[in-house]
Order: structure tokens, then sequence, then C-alpha cells
């Protein structure tokens, strides 16, 4: 064994001895899922009819008790609006920390969002033409419309992927810039069928669909985003080594005995998948997926099998807390949610972008 | 564990870099590859380590062909050292030599002892023990090349692949990496460009040239002037190291030779 402190001509290799201290992986998970906890029961207790966290535990368990509703407004808005609203952010949140995390290691590139990389914008499309084109008359939030935002999600990526990919090159830049040509190309299509049709009780709204919206909220529309992102969330953890080894390159990976293709097409239809079911229920939020992994990152490291759930429930807390913001905020009308997200994760793109840039990379 | 290529054929978009290729290391042998740029190495080494797939021949691993084996039990036999740089994505060093566990572990399983205790190995080994929490894009490219062997070390495999691992360090940092290669005693397939590096490291030489194995035996044999010359365009001589006794080739750097092509 050679100790690099003794090694003279090793002086370089001694300057940074320092090595970065990472905190406990499942602190930290306790720590995120307390904050969760207590911004869910804000989430639930603020509003335009405050009502006190005591009141709002009391009847969330009376509800799960199946006891019958107390007569009054207050059990109605925390069990009926508050509550579906509030864990459907959590969800749609913690999908987009997964899908953030999954898609940076598959294309190898921390830039990579599927908001970013038009994804969410083909899944915008996708379920805006199955609305306009009826091609789910049976429940707008059915299995239909997730099915018609998947294949939008799906077309929008392989495309992305190809324009990046010509030339044989795949730099980060270009990725980025066919992400967002792709991603206003098809936006301008969805605006075009959303304002065509005109019928305000079919389509949602341009705003809805180009910059998301938790509005939506119902319990109906609550299972399948779990279910998504349940099955999402293992599909990925159980894939962490693999996505580790897909970070120092495909040789790196086939080399301790990764199927790579076999990864990626995996990592490509899961992350379409799960962007197509949350963007059926909450439409396009921007920078999400991009910053909780990043900020997940720098805290614990990246290795997957802490990253990816860390990620998930970042990505929980911070949408809980936008939304909340976004309802609370102005008095008479509420913010998109995607126009908060704008305008914390646009800055934060700028300053991943000036990192990478300052490494020389 | 020996390792046997025989009449490997690989193709990118129809046309053929390495067209009948044989080639051997005998268990714990050091077998190096020498050639040209564009000779044809790195796709040979490819295909041991399943990132290309052959067009036609075979990759035998002790008498089994890696066809009939899954990437994973491949694995957890060739460990790999390619030319590829990873990237900056915060993984510290024992993360990444942690990777080399990966073929050993089943989806949701955690680290085990056997786990850590490899990893503690391949750490020392390379000389890093102390080094282990460090982000490995910190990392010297000397460090770096030893974490990445520490990688391959903590596979437990029987034969290392190794393509053109001395690439970007200086001299004592290469000699260093070769050393600790001697040290390991694994079967070992390594792509060099430096023949004099080559010559001192290894007990058989196979020379490349466009696709196909022009010359192989022990490097004394091997690297002749003529062959120099044939292959590689240069003018040179081959006299003995006078510390080790090694083959030294000594070029002439003012003339160039015509070659056959490549």
């Amino acid at each position: 064994m050679a100790p690099t402190v003794a090694d003279p001509h090793g002086r370089e290799e001694t300057a940074e001895r320092s090595g970065r201290r990472t905190p406990s992986a499942g602190l930290l998970a306790l720590a995120l899922g307390l904050a969760l906890a207590a911004a869910l029961t804000a989430a639930v207790s603020l509003g335009s009819t405050g009502i006190a966290p005591a009141e709002v535990w009391s009847v969330v368990f009376r509800r799960l008790a199946g006891a019958p509703a107390r007569p009054g407004t207050d059990d109605l808005i925390v069990w009926q609006l508050r509550v579906p609203r509030a864990l459907l952010a959590a969800l749609v949140g913690a999908g987009l920390g997964l899908v953030g995390t999954a898609t940076q290691a598959l294309v190898r590139n921390p830039l990579a969002d599927p908001y970013l990389l038009g994804i969410s914008h083909g899944a915008s499309l996708g379920a805006v033409a199955a609305i306009v084109l009826g091609a789910s008359a049976g429940g707008v939030l059915g299995l239909g419309l997730s099915a018609a935002a998947f294949a939008g999600a799906l077309a929008s990526f392989a495309l992305v992927w190809c324009i990046a990919r010509r030339g044989g090159g795949f730099s980060p830049l270009r990725l980025v810039l066919a992400g967002v040509g792709v991603g206003q190309f098809l936006s301008g299509f969805t605006s075009y069928l959303v304002l065509q049709a005109g019928d305000e009780q079919q389509t949602r709204s341009v705003l809805f669909w180009l910059m998301g919206s938790l509005g939506g909220a119902t319990w109906n529309v609550l299972w399948l985003p779990v279910l998504a992102v349940a099955a999402g969330g293992l599909a990925l953890q159980a894939r962490a080594r693999a996505m580790n080894a897909l970070l120092m390159g495909d040789e790196t990976a086939a080399g301790v005995g990764v199927d790579v293709t076999r990864l990626r097409r995996e990592l490509f239809v899961v992350t379409s998948l799960l962007t197509g079911v949350l963007v059926a229920v909450s439409g396009a939020i921007g920078f999400v997926g991009l910053m909780v992994p990043h900020l997940c990152r720098l805290v614990i490291g990246g290795d997957h099998r802490r990253l990816l759930p860390l990620s998930a429930l970042t990505g929980a807390l911070l949408l809980v807390v936008v939304d909340l913001v976004c309802r609370t905020a102005m008095d008479a009308q509420e913010l998109p949610v995607g126009v908060v997200t704008a305008m914390i994760g646009a800055p934060a793109l700028l300053f991943i972008l000036d990192r990478r840039t300052a490494a020389g990379r | 564990m020996n390792v046997d290529i025989e009449d490997l054929h690989v193709g990118y978009a129809g046309r053929n870099v390495v067209a009948g290729v044989h080639l051997m290391a005998a268990a714990g042998e050091i077998a190096g590859l020498v050639g040209p740029n564009g000779s044809g190495k790195s796709t040979v080494l490819r295909t041991v380590y399943r990132h290309l797939r052959p067009t036609a021949g075979r990759v035998l691993l002790a008498g089994a062909d890696l066809r009939t084996l899954t990437p994973g039990q491949t694995a957890r036999r060739v460990a790999a050292l390619p030319q590829e740089r990873g990237s900056d994505f915060e993984l510290t060093v024992r993360e990444v030599v942690a990777m080399g566990r990966t073929p050993y572990k089943r989806a949701f399983a955690g680290e085990d002892r056997a786990d850590r205790e490899s990893v503690a190995r391949a750490l020392a080994a390379v000389g890093l023990a102390g080094a282990d929490t460090r982000r490995f894009s910190a990392l010297s490219g000397g460090e770096r090349q030893r974490a990445l062997l520490a990688r391959a070390f903590a596979q437990d495999p029987d034969v290392l692949v190794l393509d053109e691992p001395t690439n970007h360090l200086d001299v004592r940092h290469q000699i260093e990496l070769l050393a600790l290669l001697r040290e390991q005693r694994r079967t070992t397939l390594i792509s060099l460009h430096d023949l004099n590096a080559a010559a001192s490291l290894c007990d058989r030489l196979h020379v490349l040239h466009d696709g196909r194995v022009v010359a192989s035996g022990p490097p004394r044999e091997v690297l002749t002037p003529q062959l120099l010359a044939e292959v590689f365009g240069v003018r040179a001589a081959v006299t003995a190291h006078p510390l080790t006794g090694d083959p030294l080739i000594a070029f002439d750097h003012r003339q160039r030779l015509p070659t056959g092509g490549g």
C-alpha cells in the first residue's frame, strides 16, 4: 500500500485531502418525511378559510376511521378539497423528482428534466389531442388520457433524442437546445388545439397544460398517480446500481455486467410513462425535475440508491410548499404552479450551468 | 483463466474493423495488444467485456463461449478498464469502486460484508485506502486511473481487460500503474501504445495491423526492427535495456518509412 501522503511526487494529490462528509441518508429521509408531514398539514390548514391544524387532523382521523362527515363546511373543505390537492401535489412532486433523476442518468447529463427536454410538452399535446379528438370519451382522467399523454411523452423523447444524437455527438448544449426547440414546437400545437376546441367544459385551459396546475385534484384522480409513482419508484430503485454504472459511461456499465441497451430502453419507458401520468393529472410543471435531483446530489452525492428516494421526498416537499404559495399568495386568484416553479427553477438552471462551466465541462 | 479469441470479426456500419483475429492469454499471463491507431486493439477488447458483439468468431473464457454467459456472469469473470472518462455526477471514490460489486448484487440488495471487504481490499491495493470519501472528479489523473483500476479489482475478476490504461499519465504514474498490474498476477489483456512499456510488462504480445494479428509471441521475438518498419512505419533499433535486460526500442525520430496502410 502506498499512502499518498508520503508520496513526494504526489503533491497535487495531497492538496485536497478533505473528504466530503455525507450525511446519513436515513436521518435525512426522516427529516424530510417530518417536514413533508408538516407541509401537508400547513397546506390543508391554510387558505381562504383558515382551519386549525388540530381540526385538520381530527377530520382526517375521523374520515380514515370511516366515521360519517360532521356537518359544517370545514369537513368538506378539508376532506374533499384540500387533502386531495395536497396529496396530489406531494405525488406529482415525488414523481417529478424521480423522473428528473432518471432522465439525468439516462442521458448522462445533469441538465436533463422532462420539461426542459420537451417530454412534458409532448405529454401535454398527447393529452390535449385525446380530449379534443374525443379519444377519451369515458372520463377525462381515465386511462385514455394518460395513455395519450404517455404516447406523446415517448414520441417527443424519441424525437429530442434523435435530434440531439445527430452527428454522433451528445453534448449537453445540443440536448437542451433540441429539448427546448421541440418543447416550444409541441406547445404551439397544444395551444392551438385548446383554443380551437373552445369547449370550456371539455378542455382545460392552455395554462393548465403548459404551466401546470393541481386544481383538478379530487379523490378519484389520485389512484393513478399513486400507482404510477409507486411502481415507477420501485422500477427505478431496482435499477439504481445499474444507473450508477451508466453515469460512468456505456463501456463501464457493460464491463460491470449491465445490459446497457436494455437498461436505456427500460429507463426510457419508465420515464415516459411516469411523465405521461403526471402531465395527465397536473399539466406540464417545469424545473422541479431539474432542481430537485441536483440539489439532492449536492447534499448526499450521486449514488442512485440514496438519490432516488431522497429526490422523491424532496420533490414532494417542494411541490406541496409551492402549491400552498400559489393558492395563498394572491387574494383573488390562484397562480399557476408552473409560474412559481419557473421563478425558482430558471435561476437554478442558470446556477447549474454556471457551476458546470466553471468546472470546465 | 484462459482467454481465447478465435477468428473474431467486428464491424461498425458494414465495415469490418476487426477481420479474423486470433489471439490468446494463458491463465495468469499478461498479454499485450499493440499496433498503430485504428488497428483494432480497442475493438477486440470491447468484445471481451461485451460492449461490442462480434459479427463472427468467438471469445472463449476458460473454454466457455461468451455468448453462453449472461452479462452478469461475464462481469464476475472479466473486469474492464475502458478508455472513457466518467462524467461528474458527484460520486465518491468509494462509490465508484463499489460499482465493481454490481454483478454480484440483486436488485434491492444492500452491501454485505463480502462487498465491503472486497472494496476495502481493492482500495488498499491501489493505495487509495484513505481517499474513499473524496469526490471522484476531484482526483488527479493518476489517482483517477487507480480508482478505476480498484473498481475492476472489486469485481474479483479472473481476467482484467485494460484499454490504454496509461494514456494521459506522466511516466511515474505509468510505471506505478503497470507495477500494480504485475503484482496482481491475474490473466490480463492490455492494449498499450508505449512499446517499451509493453515489452517490459507483457509475457506475450499480439501485434495488430488493419484489423488482423500480424505477429504473436514473447516481446523479445515479436518486436523486431522489420516488424516495426512494416507495421508502424518507423525506423528503430532493438537492443537490451541496460538496467533490466528487457527489449528496448530506440526509435529514429528523424525518419519515417512508407507504410502499407493504416
